[in-house]
């Protein structure tokens, strides 16, 4: 972080030139309200606004795309599949999410506010106690919260495109367009525009046209099953994690209620060959509680584990799962992705003064990137340490069950789940919390490795 | 679904499987699958090892397995029958049948979902040693044959009903007289050549900056290097740490005066 204070202290002596800053406030909800400091180094637009290309209408490019039409911007969102189309996802929001993206609670299919941890051996523990009557984690189906975003952001002013994009051509020097080469009604067309956010996904083309590199992916396999209603009942409000060798060597395990059904399905990164194996396994384990079912869907997806090594280059930006935004020991995304892509329009709206001047790369990095890094790269990490310590091996398993009875840990990973934030803690408990970890570990170790 | 079935075919199923050995890590959820069909008899196999005090492995399901191969075949047969019932009917919608076989951890000691401590006292206290053995075998049975999880039986046990000191006396004791050896040893032996090199005591060594580094170094390698394969692990472990950071920043290492192409 010392790299990002030095460059920002770049960044100010051309803020002390201007004469008057105004000064603005910040609201965290609609609409956005636009800083009018001219001391930006871009060329102004003559007699057009800037226009930017959003490439993938799912949670990350309609945020993106409500953004940049809200602030003026000239919108051109792109998205390929129809509205119907079911992504294939685990569907859970956290709470701030719903406040912070105002999703109406006609959306949401169920709330869990139940979640039961079987370990290796299964041994279950309970977590919800903790949660506050309003506390809960909302289920919802994906093409209803995407459509829904989407015609969200159309009525803000984006131009929603329906078409496969097939080329992003790059431009010759820093004032020409980008080209946005796209098929639709089986008619090629092009669009230029001065700005692209890439937000289609962990295959996003936009990531191959500017060669932002590649990433490590994990697969996650799922299938859906319609549970005979008696079946249905025991999982009302209740999601449930498997951890084991047996359905996951390096992940977890899931049975998620959706609306009438349930997703059984899990993931790996490092053994994608047997992910079958591993779905056999999950379904042996909750074989009881399934039987009688019928398997409606099989779906598969890949998952991001990490950023990709180049997010932003020239005018191009990248959020949501193309930039690699997923958390890992959770597999976390969506909240991430609309959470990036709102970041990044509005990011493009300050730098461009509302649409009027052209942006540059460094306008990108600094607004979006930095201030996205600064906000969430502590909550990564903590996950990705988490994901090392206790989904290495049976025994780590057994130790994180063990640890979950805990009241005190329940609530901390609630409360940082529900709402992305620290939560508060007792210092004393933090204490305990770690002594015990430590303890379970090296117990289970013992235990398991005899 | 299409791929239980196919095991289950035994004409189809290769034979190798049977005789694959359980030790080999990512093979051991196959030799359970090959096994299902004999579970009914794994189970009473798991309490008779028990009872003669080995730990209950596959390997040794599989020998006794050719024996009670004939008792076996009808069972195959039932399901046999079941799989491709199932194969005809699903034209879309597969259906997940219940299997008749189950695989379930059986002891005499292990009830209701736990261990019942008042079978493992020991000269009218619980002897804490066997309760962590029997432990350690299950769970490395488990790892083999891993269990359905049921509503209605549900596993309580976890390790925090043994007492700490037990603990101490089982792993942290002999361990520790282990590394304080090891310890005693280089330090008597670097206290004897540093002496016989520059001539300074035991007493004024102690004092000098340089010996005492050389001491916290000797403690830091004697507690975390135990095992040849440690040290490998240690520089894993370091990359690992900060492999993820890496990966973060790497967006940010190409930041070149003129290389940004607008």
């Amino acid at each position: 972080m010392a790299t990002a204070s030095s460059t920002l202290a770049v960044f100010f002596p051309t803020k002390t030139k201007t004469t008057i800053t105004r000064p603005h406030s910040h609201s965290h909800s609609h609409p956005l309200t636009i800083k009018a400091s001219s001391n930006s180094t871009n060329p102004p637009l003559q007699g057009r606004k800037l226009r930017a290309a959003v490439i993938g209408g799912g949670p990350a490019g309609s945020s993106a795309a409500e953004a940049l039409a809200s602030g003026g911007i000239e919108t051109f969102l792109f998205e390929r599949n129809p509205p119907t189309t079911a992504k294939p996802c685990g569907g859970a929001i956290p709470l701030c999410m719903l406040e912070e993206f105002n999703i109406p609670s006609h959306l949401i299919d169920r709330h869990v506010t139940r979640m039961r941890i079987f370990s290796p051996s299964n041994l279950s523990v309970d977590f919800g106690k903790t949660l506050r009557p309003n506390e809960f984690i909302a289920m919802l189906r994906r093409e209803a919260l995407d459509s829904f975003l989407r015609s969200r952001a159309e009525s803000l002013g984006a131009k929603l495109v329906s078409g496969l994009v097939t080329n992003l051509q790059l431009p010759e020097s820093s004032t020409s367009p980008y080209v946005v080469h796209y098929t639709s009604d089986n008619f090629r067309h092009s669009l230029p525009v001065d700005v692209v956010v890439g937000a289609d996904g962990a295959n996003s083309r936009v990531a191959r046209s500017i060669h932002a590199g590649t990433y490590a992916c994990a697969i996650a396999f799922q299938e859906r099953i319609k549970l005979p209603d008696h079946k249905m009942e025991y999982y009302n409000d209740l999601a449930e994690m498997y951890v084991g060798n047996d359905v996951s060597p390096d992940f977890y395990a899931w049975v998620f209620p959706k609306c009438d059904h349930v997703a059984v399905g899990t993931g790996t990164v490092c053994a994608k060959q047997n992910i079958k194996l591993f779905q056999k396994g999950i379904r042996e384990r909750v074989k009881h509680k399934i039987s009688g079912g019928k398997v409606i869907k099989v779906e598969a997806h890949p998952i991001p584990e990490h950023p990709r090594p180049i997010r932003v280059r020239g005018r191009v930006a990248l959020v949501g799962d193309a930039a690699g935004y997923v958390t890992k020991c959770s597999g976390e995304g969506i909240y991430f992705a609309a959470k990036s892509g709102r970041m990044c329009g509005e990011a493009i709206v300050k730098a461009s003064e509302g649409g009027d001047r052209m942006v540059n790369e460094d306008d990108l990095k600094r607004e979006y990137l930095r201030v996205w890094d600064r906000k969430y790269v502590t909550t990564f990490r903590f996950l990705d340490l988490l994901q090392r310590v206790f989904y290495g091996s049976n025994a780590a398993r057994e130790a994180l069950v063990e640890l979950c009875d805990d009241e005190y840990v329940q609530r901390m990973t609630f409360e940082s789940y529900l709402y992305k934030k620290l939560a508060d803690g007792d210092r004393l408990q933090d204490v305990k919390m770690v002594w015990n970890t430590i303890g379970s570990l090296i117990k289970c170790n013992m235990v398991g490795s005899k | 679904m299409s791929i239980s079935l196919a095991l289950f075919s035994p004409p189809t199923q290769p034979l190798p499987l049977f005789s694959s050995s359980p030790s080999k890590p990512h093979l051991t959820v196959k030799p359970h699958l090959s096994l299902r069909p004999s579970k009914f008899l794994t189970t009473t196999k798991a309490s008779a090892e028990n009872g003669a005090g080995t730990s209950p492995s596959a390997a040794t399901a599989l020998e006794i397995q050719p024996d009670q191969k004939v008792a076996e075949t009808p069972r195959q047969v039932v399901q046999k029958g079941e799989s491709s019932v199932g194969a005809n009917g699903s034209a879309g919608a597969v259906e997940i049948e219940e299997d008749n076989v189950l695989s379930q951890f059986m002891d005499p000691k292990w009830v209701g979902g736990t261990w019942d401590l008042s079978q493992f006292q020991k000269d009218g206290k619980t002897d804490w040693d066997a309760v962590i053995d029997a432990e350690a075998r299950r769970r490395k049975w488990l790892e083999g044959n891993p269990e359905t999880s049921s509503n209605d039986a549900p596993i309580v046990f976890d390790t925090s009903i043994i007492p700490w000191w037990a603990w101490i006396k089982r792993f942290h004791l002999p361990e520790a007289e282990l590394l304080n050896g090891r310890a005693a040893m280089i330090g008597f032996f670097m206290a004897y050549l540093v002496d016989s090199l520059t001539g300074v005591g035991l007493v004024d060594q102690m004092g000098n900056f340089f010996c005492k580094t050389l001491l916290f170094i000797a403690v830091v390698g004697v507690l975390l290097i135990r095992k040849n394969e440690d040290l490998e692990n240690l520089k894993k472990l370091l990359d690992e740490t900060t492999f993820y950071d890496k990966q973060w920043q790497a967006t940010w290492q190409d930041e070149k005066p003129g290389s940004s192409k607008n």
